[in-house]
């Protein structure tokens, strides 16, 4: 009864601790984010340096699957490197990454939008050449 | 005691009958040495032939060892190269998604802009392909910090955690911070000790999601 007692608290701070981890692995898709976390010295922090090891864990499909930003995975295993974990506390550093970030996000809208277009001249021809 | 001395040289009558007979007892040695002569010439002719037999039987015994060695790589090779495939084998199995997952999940990123940009964004746009400093402070991350300290913090944008004493937040659960695990999804480390230093080291380390929320007071934001 007490074991069982136990093992439902362990579970729901279990459950806590999942979330908690959820989160924060995807905060780490957050350039901004690792720059603040950087400027404040957690990187140099051996134990943090030890807990971005652990939370490589998010890799495997089965854990993976929960990540809705699954870009956080990239920027983790970047952090496993001292130096990005050194180069980010430079600010131009972090905006480069959300510039270059930023503009992967749209590759596929842009080629859609370049498809449609392409589409459309094509449209545009055959009108004009079928009258 | 047969041997004659030089300086005799006249031999009385005698002695000369032991003389011949000496002599013939050496001439009957000698002929019993030339037959063993003889005999031993056979078996020494006996032997050089044995000893070209062996040498024979010694190169094809060489020549089979060669075969045997070539065989023995051959096979080795072949053995390798198979136990590689198999690897390769059952990697890719332990790797089989299935496919209906797979879609699943494909659905489930897109579909929130996380990684495909909204067809309509333009450079003005708050939403980002990573969860922004509003996402990040309405979690459970961001709510971990007491909610009972209000207002300390002017710094609000870009101050993540240490904002997150923002009780009056009652921002929507963001899908990411998922919350429809199964009972046993659990995070593969119950240990919260990340500390593998020796002594040398004095930070404490009590809970690793607290070394996360900082208990600086004062922080720079960084413009989004």
């Amino acid at each position: 009864m007490a074991a069982a007692v136990a093992m439902e608290t362990d579970d729901a701070g279990n459950r806590v601790r999942f979330q908690l981890e959820l989160e924060f692995v995807q905060c780490l898709a957050n350039p901004n984010y690792l720059n603040f976390l950087a400027q404040r010295g957690y990187f140099k922090d051996k134990a943090f340096v030890n807990y971005l090891k652990y939370l490589l864990y998010w890799k495997e499909p089965e854990y993976a699957k929960y990540l809705k930003y699954p870009q956080c995975l990239h920027m983790l295993e970047l952090l496993q490197y001292e130096h990005f974990r050194k180069e980010l506390v430079n600010a131009q550093c972090a905006k480069f990454i959300d510039e270059q970030q930023i503009l992967h996000w749209q590759h596929y809208s842009r080629k859609r939008m370049r498809l449609q277009q392409a589409l459309a001249e094509q449209q545009q021809q055959n009108n004009t050449s079928g009258k | 005691m047969l041997a004659i001395s030089r300086n005799q040289k006249l031999l009385q009558p005698g002695e000369e009958n032991q003389v011949l007979e000496l002599l013939i007892h050496r001439d009957g040695e000698f002929q019993e040495l030339m037959k063993l002569a003889l005999h031993q010439g056979k078996i020494h002719h006996e032997m050089q032939v044995l000893e070209k037999e062996v040498e024979k039987r010694d190169s094809d015994i060489q020549q089979l060892q060669k075969q045997l060695k070539e065989a023995e790589q051959i096979l080795a090779t072949a053995v390798y190269q198979a136990k590689e495939k198999l690897k390769s084998i059952e990697k890719a199995r332990k790797g089989a998604i299935s496919s209906e997952e797979i879609i699943k999940y494909a659905h489930r990123i897109s579909a929130s802009n996380a990684v495909c940009a909204p067809l309509t964004w333009v450079p003005g746009d708050p939403r980002r392909p990573y969860p922004t400093d509003l996402e990040m402070r309405s979690g459970l991350l961001g709510q971990m910090n007491n909610p009972s300290t209000n207002g300390v913090n002017g710094h609000l944008p870009g101050d993540a955690l240490a904002a997150g004493r923002l009780p009056d937040v009652l921002a929507p659960q963001y899908p990411w911070q998922s919350n429809d695990m199964s009972m046993n999804m659990l995070p593969p480390n119950h240990s919260n000790d990340f500390l593998l230093e020796p002594p040398g080291h004095n930070k404490e380390n009590e809970d690793d999601v607290e070394v996360m929320s900082t208990d600086s007071s004062s922080s720079s934001s960084d413009s989004d």
